[in-house]
């Protein structure tokens, strides 16, 4: 493939990014405005940004190179990234809506009427949104590298770059018009070359034939139970916790258009990993030697101009790395914007100048790691952010909203548990397993019980502490359930 | 999954209760803070609120709009593992379309429309336990 489509693929993402971007900044003013667009979003349009902000390097790159590499354990990826948000529309969606908070700080503070708690919940929003953009930078370095021949460090600097200006220049609205053009681009960006390779492969003898490709070994009968219950555990409570999903359910105007909004986010992402799932499969038959621990992320990029050299096929790769990037930039926006809203309110004053350096500085700090750290596989590096929100956050907001005994001394000892629990998993994994093989996959998964031992301390906690239970307590959660007074 | 709302629905017409104090039924959340918009700055939750029959009916919504979503939770996952049992059946891995077993197939693609199906389930229902709220606030 020659590196003049990648190059024209990229500059071709960016500039309709920007330009998106900017045209947003003329109906951004207010500060209201700036944070969650007025709550003016129709469901739809939330629906299509909050698909464009989910679907990351993960989705778009990821799961077809999971596949290609494992076998049909990497589905468990997508359906677990789906049926989160059936968590979310069960437990959260309207009564989050109905809070009228515009972050999860400001959720935790109202609710437990502790700014201790706000900062605690500050702290990991930041920490999660970080750990966060790092596969996302990761993945448009590797993206650069396959693509263009660049170094690896190009791909980095340039989306943290546009990241942090389109951020900083428009705020929320002009993202969740950036949101949904992202999401619709990188459905057509992985649908097309799917159907077009699906189309000629009947023409072009596979590398490996079906038994082969698709061995029972690697098939649905071999899943690893207790490491696929972890990952499910993770996946479906983590969603809960996104800092850059939540964020958009304030965009509703009420609670049953939030609810409505989760169920078409659940349809939009169900066609969605339709697609990088068929590009593993095809893979598995059509491209055995990239499954190797660093090529099986290239899969999606490298597919289409093998089984169709020529112009089709340039034209089909340049396709799958626009939607590269728009993953890139649009989890990356995302999550800027969660992370920046969070520093400039707790920090900076809430200001849009202090929105402002806050996005450039959170952009800044996550480039540095992916700079620092050894790349692994997209999805899984994004598999381990879920279990960590899954083990912070989501007890927290579960409990929240659902239970009259959580007391902020019982937030803040939950939190802290399954930060440091989950933190020295993720973090320590290598040093353990080196020392303990035994419990590997307890903690190259451990959502299983990091989570529960979460809430449990929580829930202990909050017992011991019952007499400090907020005094607007059941006046607050009436205030998440009730439906609204305008809707009759 | 209908609560104590029912218990309620069929001795209100009949036999209306004798509480007399009624305090705006729907005014959720932000009525509330609307009228008192200087008690202790922006903080919702903090105004306490009537304490009489209105709040049992707001805990017995909670409590159902609760046991909904623990139900479609647990439905939700009883129906994917009966699902991926009945995908790794040996019979599945032998059989073939277009070049892939059917059990690949069915796990990749399969789990999506449950997850929908339950999750159009609770809209409905959802809905319908708030209304049943809203109803019997106003009969009050």
């Amino acid at each position: 493939m020659s590196p003049a489509v990648g190059y024209a693929a990229i500059v071709a993402v960016a500039l309709v990014s920007v330009l998106i971007g900017f045209y947003g900044l003329r109906i951004s003013r207010t500060t209201s405005d700036f944070y969650v667009a007025s709550r003016t979003v129709r469901p739809w349009w939330n629906a299509s940004a909050i698909g464009g902000e989910y679907l990351s390097a993960a989705s778009f790159l990821g799961i077809a190179g999971l596949i290609l590499l494992t076998g049909a354990g990497g589905m468990w990826f997508p359906i677990g990234y789906t049926a989160g948000y059936l968590m979310l529309l069960l437990f959260v969606a309207a009564p989050l809506r109905r809070s009228g908070a515009y972050t999860i700080p400001d959720f935790t503070e109202a609710r437990l009427e502790s700014v201790a708690v706000r900062r605690v919940t500050s702290v990991l929003v930041v920490v999660i949104g970080w750990l966060y953009i790092v596969p996302q930078l990761q993945g448009a370095a590797l993206t650069v590298r396959i693509t263009t021949g660049l170094p690896s460090w190009v791909g980095s600097v340039a989306v943290a770059a546009l990241v942090a200006v389109v951020v900083a220049s428009g705020g929320m609205r002009s993202i969740t018009f950036v949101q949904a053009f992202q999401f619709w681009l990188k459905l057509a960006a992985i649908a097309v070359p799917v159907v077009a390779l699906l189309l000629v492969t009947g023409a072009v003898e596979p590398e490996l034939a079906p038994p082969q490709a698709f061995p029972a070994s690697d098939g649905p009968g071999a899943l690893d139970v207790y490491r696929t219950v972890s990952l499910m555990v993770a996946l479906l409570l983590g969603t809960l916790g996104l800092p850059h999903v939540l964020v958009r359910f304030y965009t509703n105007p009420d609670g049953p258009a939030a609810r409505r909004t989760t169920v078409i986010v659940l349809v939009l992402l169900s066609v969605f990993y339709a697609f990088p799932t068929l590009f593993g499969l095809l893979g598995r038959a059509f491209a055995p030697d990239l499954a190797t621990p660093g090529d099986a992320d290239a899969l999606v990029l490298v597919l289409p101009d093998r089984l169709l050299p020529g112009v089709w096929g340039d034209l089909l790769t340049a396709l799958v790395i626009g939607g590269a990037f728009a993953a890139f930039l649009s989890t990356s926006s995302g999550l800027v914007v969660s992370v920046a809203g969070v520093i400039s309110q707790d920090l900076l004053g809430g200001s849009v100048r202090g929105f402002r350096i806050a996005a450039f500085a959170s952009t800044a700090v996550p480039l540095v790691v992916a700079f620092a750290t050894e790349p692994a596989g997209l999805a899984g590096s994004v598999g381990l952010v879920f279990a960590f929100t899954a083990s912070t956050l989501c007890p927290v907001l579960l409990l929240g909203i659902w239970w009259r005994g959580l007391t902020a001394r019982g937030a803040i000892a939950g939190m802290a548990t399954g930060a440091t629990l989950s933190g020295a998993a993720i973090l320590g994994g290598a040093l353990i397993t080196a020392a303990a093989p035994a419990i590997r996959p307890l903690i190259e998964q451990p959502a299983a019980w990091t989570v529960p031992i979460a809430v449990l301390v929580t829930v202990l906690v909050s017992r011991a502490d019952r007499r400090r239970m907020p005094r607007g307590t059941d006046a607050f959660l009436a205030r998440l359930h009730l439906p609204e007074r305008d809707r009759s | 999954m209908s609560g104590g709302a029912p218990g309620g629905d069929e001795h209100a017409p009949a036999a209306p209760p004798p509480r007399v104090r009624v305090t705006a039924p729907r005014n959720g959340g932000r009525a509330a803070s609307d009228r008192r918009p200087a008690a202790r700055g922006r903080r919702p939750g903090t105004d306490t609120g009537p304490t009489d029959i209105h709040s049992v009916y707001v805990r017995s919504l909670i409590r159902s709009q609760l046991r909904l979503a623990l139900i479609c939770a647990g439905g939700f996952v009883l129906a994917t593992v009966v699902f991926v049992l009945a995908v790794v059946a040996p019979a599945l891995d032998g059989a073939f379309v277009a070049g892939v077993p059917v059990s690949w197939l069915l796990l990749g693609f399969g789990v999506y429309p449950l997850a929908i199906t339950v999750a159009a389930l609770y809209v409905r229902a959802a809905s319908r336990n708030e209304a049943r709220y809203r109803s019997l606030a106003e009969e009050e």
